[in-house]
This record gives C-alpha cells, structure tokens and sequence, in this order.
C-alpha cells in the first residue's frame, strides 16, 4: 500500500506541481492567474495522443509538435486573455477572461476531440507495477523541467531578463528591457511547461477534455499552498499535494479525499495566507 | 344595370359565406405524407448513439417507401439536431409540433433532453416513442402518448442483479459508480435491491472518474471478500482503470454491469487485451450471438440485409440501428391500423400491442403500463466481443 501511495502520489503531485510552475511563469511577467494553465496541460495529452496515435509519428516528433502546440495556445491566451486586461489588473478581469479562454479551449477539445477518454501510447515501456512509467515519468519530467528553470534563469541572459521583469516591471522596462517580448515568450514557455506535464502524465491521466478543469484546480492549489509565484513552493506543494490525496484515498475513500484535500487547503490558507513558502509584500497605503 | 349599394353588400356577405366552407380533400388526405419528427442529437458529444439509431431510421423508411409505403402515403422523417443540449431540443420539439405539423415523434435519445421535452409533447397530445431510460419519463397519466421501447434504469438494475445473483450465484457483492448524478443514483438503487434479494453488499464506491489510481477502491473492494464488481458508470476511461488494476492486481473478479462496458473504446485504454476478459456488459437477446457465432434468426435476417444495404455495423450498435427501424415501424403500423394520423387512433393502436415482433424486442403496451421492453430479453454480454455491432452471450446463458 505504502509503495501504491509513493508511485501514485508522487506521480499525480508531479504533473500538479508543473501546472503549478506554469501558473507562476504566467503570473511572474504579466501579474495574472491564468485559468488556462490546466487545460494547457490537457492539451499536452490530447495533442501526444493524436500526433502519436492517430498521426502515427514517432515519440520524439510527437513531443516536439505537442511542445509547439501548447507554445502557441500560451500565446494566444496571452494575446486574446491578457494583454486586453492588464491595465486593469486592479479590477481582476483577467478572472473572467482567462476563465472564458479556458472554457472555449475545453470546450472545442470535447467537440474536436471527443467526451471520452482516449488511449495515451506507451513511450518507453520501461519498468511495471509500482516502477510502471507511467508513474515515474511525470517526476523525472518534473526534475528535468526544474533543472531547466534553474539553468535558464540562473545562466541564460533571456532568463535573467524573465526575473528582472518579474521583480520589478517598471525598472525593467526603464532600463530598455523588451517588456511584451518577454512577456509572450513567457507564456510560450508556459505553454511549454503545461504540455510537458500533460505528456509525461498522458499515461497516468489519458488524453481526455476533462482534465483541463481538474489540473486547473489541483494546479492552483500548490500555487496557493507554496505561495504565488514561488516555482520551489510550487513544487513541493504539488508533490505534498499528490502525496496527502492518494494516502486519503486509500485511507478515507475517493470522493472523502477530495474534501480532505479541500480542508487542509483551506487551513494552511488561514494560517499562511501568503503561502507556505512565501513572503508576505508590502502594500504601499 | 345599376349596382346598389345592397347588392355589393349581399355579394360580399355571400362570397365571404361561401369561402368559409371548405372544399372536401379527401384526395390530399390521403396522399399526405406522414410525418414523423426526429429529434436527435446529430452533431457534439453525445451523437454516437444518434448515428446508429438514425441509420435505423434511413433504412426503415426507405423500406416502407419503397414498399409502397402506408396504404399509398409516403413517410417523411423530418430530422432535428437537438445537439444533446435540453433547450434545443424543447426548441425543436416546439418547432416540430407547431409548425412542421408531425404527427408522430421518435425521441429524444437521451434522459436529459427528454426531460425537458416529455411535458410539452404531452401538452400537444404527440404520439412520442423513446429510448430514454429515466424512470420518471414513463406515466401513462401523466405523458399518455409517451412510450418508451428500451430498458429503463430499474430493468437494467434488475437484470445485473438476476445475473449476478441466479447465473453467477454470488453473494458477496461490490457496487462501484462515477460520482455524477447517475452513478450516485444507479449505486445506491443497486445496492438497496441486493440487500432487498439477500445479498451481501460488502462494499459500496462513488469514485471521481477522473481518478487516474483505481488501488485503493479495488483492494478495499478485495479485502472486503468481494465476489463480483457491479459497475455502474458511463466513464469508460474509469472502467478500463478497474479493469487494468484488476490485472495488476492479479485478481479474476468479474465485472457486471453498465453497457458502456462493452464500448470499443475500452480496446485502447486497457493495457493488455487479457485485461478485458470477464467484463459482462448489459446486451440484449436480440443483439448476442451464441457460442457458433449466431444471432437470433430474425437477427440474423436483418444483419444481412443491412448489411446488403451496405449500412455500417462495425462502428455502432446493432440494437440502436434495430431500435430506430422499430420506432419508424410502430408509428407506420400505428398510422395504418387505426386508418389516420390522428394522435389518438395511434396511441390508441400502441396501448393494445402484446408482444410486438420489433427488430430489438417484442414491446407489450397497455394504457396504465409504456415501458415496452420485456426484462427477461436483457441479457449479459462479454464486453471484449463486439462483431457487427452485437455481442456474445455471457457465461451461464443456454
């Protein structure tokens, strides 16, 4: 039981801990939440699917076109979503309009692509039981997608420039820095990252058109728990996530799990509201 | 002569007097066509049912046609796309009666559209035939000329149960669902009535069908001693999960229940062909061949002639291609034995059918009892062997 919890849970926490990290990069360059972040992952299993299944290509090809497609729906959702919204970010409308986009992406996947799950192919075949890919592959997506972050931000010129406008737009932007540019790149590297957890958790979860709606909620959370726009926080919230939900499981039963997941959320919020991991602002009065 | 402003008045008055009276049309009456509206979702996400039953439809007015049709009047399926969305098809239904004029409408095919469109047809006194399963669609004193010609919830329940519990003879009995309307519902009807029958219902789920780990619920579910997992869910993606956790956790429980079971697309989500095999789906007699390969003669008969008609059977059911032919059928029937397309002569006609040889099943009607469909044509089916739309029979049928 122990081992069905580890492989379950870490895997299913993997996949939430990266919508969580492209919830932040969403959020680090614009200020937004954007509720396209789930579906983006959804669509990272539907596009592996259809590209490895009914297109017939091989995994690699598959991988790099599903990464592409997710790329360019991050910059339509930045386009049509975001950048229409953001000199009113006080008035949060970018609720309503990232909400809208998420919703029209879902609800074009259901007629596209149809209400029922659908098969997601084997991509390596390596290991079975509690060693099946499938659970192992969301996690070393996960570490591989940190590894990156981490070298991008820390050695790229691009990835510095990401955290120069995250820290302080206004400076970034006086100090010559391509603030739109780099604002659409971020929400293609959003994309980016969405599709990487849809695809390594196309096993695990299918490619199914539901799924944008539960990783769009079981995303925020770890946003929410590690603190907004904290990508560590994000990441151990997810994992903690994963882990606390399939231990409910099998210790309460399915649907008592979601309302045991739902009240530590909401006890960790009252206690941190800034998140686990995160800091509390100051707030100019 | 001189025209006085009397006569112009006596010549209105008696032009207007005379075209008040109508012309007899016993001609037009006669070679009217008979009208039969069709709602069906046609397009979006719950149109797979549509697509058979509607081929059911094509194929059975063109048989009646081409025959001759009823006593010398053509049939005319006039088709609306309800699109499985309620408010287009109370539009629809609304546009059918009052100014398509049917005289007789075939759905729709699913409970939620038909909730909402039962009242109104009801209200129109509209022969209406359906395959809806909700119980509540079907009362006679409420919806006299609603009549349904497919199982209801409680048949289906009542079929699982005889199965489980008279063929398989097990006592100790798991009830899994999805957590939407339906799968609440349909466990815990089930699980009352195999308490009811005597059965040890040794555990009982609701589980999120987008769950991606089904252990938990199934070791729970086998270290609870269970016999047989009845299965009550339209989620295929979750079936296949139990049905791969059940060979993962090398166990040979069967399965029982839902007819989505049997879907084709449970191929591509389990893991291994093997992991399919002791899945029994809810099938009809009618539509299960038996251990050569046969159907029931009359089956039989019928698969090839579609077949002859070059219909496709290979990606649909048999029983809903067979429900349509009937539905179209019985109203044709119904226009020629009571002599007109009067509402009442057709429902009239439907409430004194006993045993009516359709395609699907023989339907019994009377004026206090609409569910057609006899529970003991319900049958079990092996899930994994879909050939031309039909199954074969489960284990434990002679």
């Amino acid at each position: 039981m122990l081992a069905s919890i580890l492989a379950s849970g870490l895997a299913a926490g993997a996949v939430y801990a990266l919508v969580g990290v492209t919830y932040n990069t969403m959020f680090s360059t614009s200020r937004v939440m954007s509720f396209t972040s789930g579906q983006l992952a959804m669509l990272g299993g539907v596009f592996g699917s259809m590209f490895m299944l009914k297109l017939g290509l091989p995994v690699i090809a598959g991988l790099v076109l599903t990464l592409c497609c997710c790329a360019i729906i991050g910059i339509v959702t930045e386009f049509v979503a975001v950048r229409p919204v953001l000199k009113n970010l006080d008035q949060h409308l970018y609720v309503l309009s990232t909400l809208a986009l998420a919703l029209m992406i879902q609800q074009v996947a259901a007629i596209k692509w149809g209400t029922e799950p659908q098969p997601f192919p084997k991509l390596i075949g390596w290991g079975n039981g509690v060693f099946d890919e499938k659970f192992w592959l969301p996690v070393a997506a996960c570490i591989v997608t940190i590894i990156g972050l981490e070298y991008l931000y820390r050695r790229t010129l691009v990835g510095r420039a990401f955290l120069a406008i995250a820290e302080d737009n206004f400076a970034a932007r006086a100090l010559g820095l391509p603030e739109r540019n780099l604002r659409i790149a971020s929400y293609a590297l959003a994309g980016v990252i969405g599709g990487i957890a849809g695809f390594s958790g196309g096993e695990l979860l299918l490619a199914f058109f539901a799924n944008g709606a539960l990783l769009n909620f079981y995303g925020f959370v770890p946003v929410a728990l590690g603190g907004l726009g904290n990508n560590r926080g994000a990441i151990i919230g997810g994992l903690a996530l994963g882990l606390f939900q399939q231990a409910a499981n099998f210790l309460v039963g399915g649907v008592f799990s979601s309302v045991a997941v739902f009240t530590l959320f909401i006890i960790v919020l009252l206690a941190a509201p800034q998140g686990l991991f995160g800091s509390a602002t100051a707030r100019r009065v | 002569m001189a025209v006085s402003r009397r006569d112009v008045l006596l010549g209105s008055a008696g032009a207007v007097g005379a075209a008040t009276f109508s012309f007899p049309m016993p001609a037009l009456a006669q070679t009217e066509s008979i009208k039969i509206g069709c709602l069906a979702a046609i397009t979006g996400p719950s149109s797979a049912p549509t697509i058979g039953f509607n081929r059911g439809v094509k194929f059975a007015v063109e048989a009646i046609n081409g025959a001759g049709g009823v006593k010398g009047r053509q049939i005319e399926a006039v088709m609306r796309d309800t699109q499985g969305d309620p408010t287009k098809a109370v539009n629809a239904t609304q546009e059918l009666i009052s100014q398509s004029k049917v005289h007789a409408i075939w759905g729709p095919l699913n409970s939620g559209e038909s909730l909402a469109v039962t009242p109104i047809m009801a209200r129109a006194k509209m022969p209406n035939l359906h395959p809806c399963v909700v119980e509540s669609l079907i009362d006679p004193a409420k919806f006299p000329d609603a009549f349904r010609i497919a199982p209801s919830n409680n048949q289906w329940d009542d079929a699982v149960r005889n199965y489980c519990l008279k063929i398989l003879k097990v006592k100790k009995i798991a009830v899994i669902g999805d957590t939407t309307g339906y799968g609440v519902t349909a466990v815990g009807a089930s699980v009352a009535a195999f308490k009811k029958d005597g059965a040890e219902v040794v555990y009982q789920a609701n589980i999120d069908a987008t769950q991606p780990d089904m252990t938990p619920d199934m070791l729970r579910a086998k270290n609870a001693g269970t016999e047989v997992i009845v299965v009550w869910s339209v989620s295929t993606g979750m079936e296949a999960r139990m049905f791969n956790t059940r060979a993962a956790m090398k166990w040979d429980v069967p399965f029982v229940g839902h007819p989505s079971m049997a879907s084709g697309e449970i191929a591509g989500l389990v893991d291994n062909p093997d992991n399919w095999k002791k899945v029994y789906a809810i099938g009809y007699k009618s539509c299960s061949y038996d251990a050569s390969g046969k159907l029931p003669p009359k089956s039989e008969d019928l698969v090839a002639r579609l077949l002859k008609a070059n219909i496709r059977l290979d990606d649909t059911l048999l029983w809903w291609i067979a429900g349509g032919i009937d539905a179209i059928e019985m109203v044709a029937k119904g226009v020629a034995e009571s002599g007109s397309t009067d509402s009442d002569g057709i429902v009239k006609y439907w409430n004194t059918l006993s045993k009516y040889p359709g395609y699907f099943g023989d339907y019994t009607f009377s004026p206090t009892q609409h569910n057609g469909y006899p529970t003991e044509e319900i049958v079990m089916s092996e899930s994994s062997t879909a050939k031309n739309g039909t199954f074969a029979l489960a284990p434990g049928y002679s």
